[in-house]
């Protein structure tokens, strides 16, 4: 009983989410109802088939501290591509690393790989078991040690049940 | 006040436009596939971040600033995703030129 509540709490959130998304969007015209109900309607359903809704809770401060940490990355990362691509040099050490990672397969895995594909020089590229390759710009950074302090942050933020 | 508003959004906006510029650099100077995933994911996502926050302070009302901070998280997640896509196939089919 009380998980069909919450399921019906987490349907109702992310409707309001979607429709929050729509009105920012395109607007509040007495003529869109149709097409925003049925756009709210139709991201509801996708989102809820493909992400389940989880039992973990959210804190706000990790999650707080996850946002900063991810807009730090996006800065270095893109200052970190602009300086090899108008080096005269074009310093790069391409190649893979894999990086072992306690995530489980799926959505949890997925949403730290997308996480991660703005780190600096690093660009997710598939995984095998419990590992994920990276494509790596320069392999002599220290980018395992980046990636472990990403996981934990967001395991921190998103996933600590 | 509408003076350093406006200084805001020049510095940020031309900020932006650097990172799109060597990103863009990056496209045509790296030598594969992935390495070139760097440069388009990595500056273009900056760039336009840096492009949005130079706009905000002309943004005439709360859903306008709202507008152009869900453009760029909608960039950033489609950015995100497919480049993971491109790598995978890359990587799958051997160094693709």
């Amino acid at each position: 009983m009380r998980a069909h509540v919450a399921a019906r709490v987490s349907v109702a959130s992310r409707a309001a989410w979607f429709l929050c998304l729509w009105l920012v969007l395109a607007g509040a015209t007495l003529d869109d109802v149709p097409a925003a109900a049925t756009a709210v309607g139709a991201a509801t359903w996708t989102s809820l088939r493909f992400l389940a809704p989880g039992s973990s809770r959210l804190s706000p401060r990790a999650l707080g501290r996850l946002v900063l940490l991810f807009l730090y990355h996006s800065i270095v990362a893109g200052a970190d591509v602009a300086r090899r691509a108008l080096d005269p040099r074009l310093p790069l050490r391409p190649g893979f690393v894999a990086y072992p990672t306690g995530l489980p397969p799926g959505p949890r895995r997925n949403v730290f790989a997308t996480l991660t594909s703005l780190l600096p020089g690093t660009v997710p590229a598939g995984d095998q078991n419990a590992q994920i390759f990276y494509h790596c710009l320069d392999v002599e950074r220290p980018v395992i040690a980046e990636l472990a302090a990403e996981e934990e942050a967001l395991v921190r933020a998103l996933y600590n049940d | 006040m509408s003076l350093v508003r406006d200084m805001i959004s020049i510095a940020a906006v031309s900020a932006g436009a650097f990172f799109f510029l060597a990103g863009t650099v990056g496209l045509l100077r790296f030598p594969d596939t992935l390495t070139r995933l760097h440069a388009l994911t990595k500056a273009d996502n900056l760039g336009l971040g840096l492009v949005v926050l130079g706009l905000l302070p002309q943004a005439d009302s709360l859903r306008d600033a709202l507008k152009l901070v869900s453009i760029w998280l909608l960039g950033l997640l489609a950015g995100a995703t497919v480049s993971q896509l491109i790598a995978r196939a890359a990587r799958q089919g051997g160094s693709i030129r």
